[in-house]
């Protein structure tokens, strides 16, 4: 067998192992920090608790206003695009933009820069003043050197900037509330 | 009923002077005294004293305008000193500066027979203090005041130090309902909420006092049942068509729980708790020949056609004179203004100096909601044509044709559920046959409707003063991408405390074809071509609070 078909092969086998491995650090409960982060609207506080297994990735998110208190769990899987009911994303409040209640986003998934960014690519179907339409998102989480910081790059088909919210890791008993 | 409501308008034009007519008349060079208040409102600090002053204001005006209060530059009320030169330059006041508690009662003692001591370790008893004063014609002083009022000839009417001790405020005003409220005014209530803690702002009090309302805090939240249901019983004893002064309390209630319960009964909003110098105000009238004239930039009948560009329009509607109005920026770019529709009754010089320092990119409107703040949703049905109708006959006063709507009864602060039933939409329509259109909202709403020429449309976006510029105009540019049809209609709601020059920078970061235009030429506009969807509070919309 020639030496550049066995790497074929390998890259063949390994590829989907690589690709469906997440760095482990990705695990826990992140909370945001607004002074480092695009600025919140609509929203004073915001969790997101990571849990990535395999190709599967949870995200539970743990949002506050005021006395509203919204929590959204969602799961993506990197093998392969899934329909999100309901797809939660950090949305700016103030502006005239509805999820639609019971309907999918297209979303898929894929681990990137051995498994330190996992980026989002949705479909996600909206609602405005002029009726219904869809919103292109893509989303980068890159884990930060170190494993205690987490950034989540955001740019939509629609807007002309992008969204950046940095994440630290709350650690120890705080993580589980 | 056109001749009615003629009748009604010219009534309510002159109500101001009728009203002065009963007491001293306003005349060019009336003598009058002003008193300039620093920014300290803590109980343990300035309160008590700017508590007797405006209680003593209260008295002081009851026949006649003599006393009147400038606040400091924080104060929420940016316009008390615009206002006191204004009554100088066109209704010939002479003001004399009284620079302290002792002068203010040495000048108007006389106008009160004693004093009630209230205890600040137990707040309510202020409330309570209040209504005493204005059924007994008292001031009202804390411990340490009494020497005060003393000197000026005062003796004690009353002393609550001790009576209300470890009671709930529920107690408390069942015992002051149970004492006074057969003797208070049964068309008005104060509701000297605001802040909590270590500040209150009673700015209103003297209103209160000149009108013998009770006062009282008491909460529309119901976890503090005891309380909702006595102010239940409050309303539900007000004469119908009544009126709320003053504002809710911060952290006891919300404003939507207040509002509702408010609207539920058919009763009128008018805030806020320090809202000052109406028992002045109210006994001054539109100057000879004064007509408003508003900034309409479209002739009533006229027909615009809507070319494919994003048409937008600016709005500010949180009672006007509390914020943007006074700054820098102002006429720089197409604004339109809730004035608030009540002062032609209560303060009718004040909404004089708002036109005559109009720009012409002022626009007013008319709201909110109603004759004064109410939730649409809640209004009984038999209480909805007679306020609407109270509601046009202002309008016609003021020259405006646009009306504002605003229900956040289901809404959390400024985010939510804003929007209107296809019921009370219908209602709209039919009690507004002349307007030129409907405005809805105060965060983002979207109910939204087109009826023969009249549009009903809610805010797309609401800008949070505290949101970054750059960040506004990325909103704003996505609301643009996401509406790609053209024209695409873009009705924001600005803050009370934004200023306009930020605004205009927003505007200059915009992309696509982008017209900013006056509010009457959007709706006219909005009228020509329905590019926006026909939507009603669906009932399965989340509701934060889900109402009484």
């Amino acid at each position: 067998m020639k030496p550049t078909l066995l790497k074929l092969l390998l890259g063949l086998g390994l590829l989907p192992l690589a690709v469906l491995a997440g760095d482990p650090a990705f695990n826990g409960r992140w909370r945001l920090d607004p002074a480092r982060s695009t600025a919140l609207d609509g929203w004073s506080t915001a969790d997101v608790v990571i849990a990535a297994d395999a190709g599967k990735v949870g995200f539970h998110y743990d949002m506050t206003w005021h006395t509203t208190k919204v929590s959204v769990d969602q799961a993506v899987d990197t093998a392969q695009p899934v329909a999100v009911t309901n797809f939660f994303r950090i949305d700016q409040r103030h502006m005239a933009v509805y999820a639609r209640p019971h309907e999918a986003a297209t979303v898929a998934a894929t681990w990137l820069d051995d498994g330190r960014t996992l980026r989002l690519e949705a479909q996600v179907p909206v609602e405005t003043s002029q009726g219904n339409t869809t919103m292109r998102l893509y989303q980068e989480f890159r884990l930060l050197e170190g494993g205690n910081e987490l950034e989540l790059i955001e740019l939509h088909s629609t807007r002309p900037r992008p969204l950046v919210y940095h994440f630290t890791r709350v650690a120890g008993e705080a993580a589980k509330k | 009923m056109k001749r009615l409501s003629l009748l009604l308008s010219l009534i309510l034009g002159l109500l101001p002077a009728l009203r002065a007519a009963e007491a001293t008349p306003a005349t060019p060079g009336r003598e009058a005294w002003v008193m300039h208040f620093d920014g300290d409102w803590r109980i343990a600090g300035g309160l008590p004293e700017k508590a007797l002053l405006i209680g003593l204001q209260g008295l002081a005006n009851r026949s006649a305008p003599r006393l009147y209060i400038v606040h400091a530059a924080s104060f929420p009320w940016e316009i008390t000193g615009p206002l006191q030169d204004f009554y100088e330059r066109k209704h010939g006041v002479h003001f004399t500066e009284l620079k302290t508690a002792g002068e203010a009662l040495g000048c108007f003692a006389r106008y009160a027979k004693g004093y009630v001591v209230w205890d600040p370790a137990v707040m309510p008893t202020m409330n309570v203090a209040y209504t005493i004063a204005g059924l007994e014609d008292a001031v009202v002083v804390t411990p340490a005041l009494i020497a005060l009022a003393e000197r000026h000839g005062l003796k004690k009417i009353d002393d609550l130090r001790g009576r209300y001790a470890g009671q709930t405020d529920a107690q408390i005003y069942t015992d002051a309902k149970r004492r006074y409220w057969a003797r208070c005014s049964h068309d008005q209530l104060i509701l000297l909420g605001g802040q909590r803690g270590d500040i209150r702002i009673p700015g209103i009090a003297d209103w209160g006092v000149r009108q013998k309302m009770f006062f009282h805090d008491l909460s529309a939240n119901p976890a503090q049942a005891d309380e909702l249901a006595l102010e239940k019983q409050f309303f539900s004893e007000l004469n119908p068509g009544g009126t709320i002064f003053g504002w809710h309390v911060y952290g006891k209630d919300t404003e939507e729980q207040h509002t509702t319960l408010i609207s539920t009964y058919g009763l009128k909003m008018e805030g806020l708790q320090s809202l000052p110098n109406l028992s002045f105000n109210c006994q001054f009238t539109f100057t000879p020949g004064f007509k408003f004239t508003n900034n309409h930039h479209v002739a009533r009948d006229t027909k615009l056609v809507a070319e494919q560009k994003v048409y937008i329009s600016f709005v500010q509607s949180d009672g006007i004179g509390i914020g943007v109005w006074t700054k820098p920026g102002r006429g720089r770019l197409p604004l339109a203004w809730g004035a608030i529709m009540g002062w032609v009754h209560f303060s009718p010089a004040a909404l004089e100096y708002f036109h005559e320092s109009a720009t012409p990119n002022d626009y007013f409107i008319g709201g909110l909601s109603g004759p004064s703040y109410m939730y649409p949703n809640h209004i009984p049905a038999n209480r909805f044509g007679l306020l609407m109708r109270e509601a046009d006959d202002l309008m016609k006063v003021l020259d405006e044709r646009i009306f504002e709507i605003m229900d956040n009864s289901a809404a959390d602060g400024n985010l939510g559920n804003a929007d209107l039933t296809k019921e009370t939409v219908d209602r709209y329509y039919a009690a507004f046959p002349d307007v030129a259109g409907f405005i809805n909202g105060y965060g983002p709403a979207r109910t939204r409707d087109l009826r023969d020429t009249r549009p009903l449309i809610s805010y797309d976006y609401y800008i949070d003063p505290r949101r970054p510029r750059d960040e506004v105009a990325a909103d704003m540019n996505e609301l643009i991408a996401l509406n790609a049809k053209r024209p695409y209609f873009l009705l924001v709601h600005v803050r009370e405390s934004n200023d306009v020059n930020s605004v205009v920078e927003v505007v200059q970061q915009l992309t696509g074809p982008v017209e900013v235009v006056p509010l009457d030429v959007f709706m006219k506009l909005a009228a020509s071509k329905q590019t926006y969807t026909t939507r009603y509070q669906d009932p399965a919309d989340p509701k934060h609070f889900k109402g009484y």
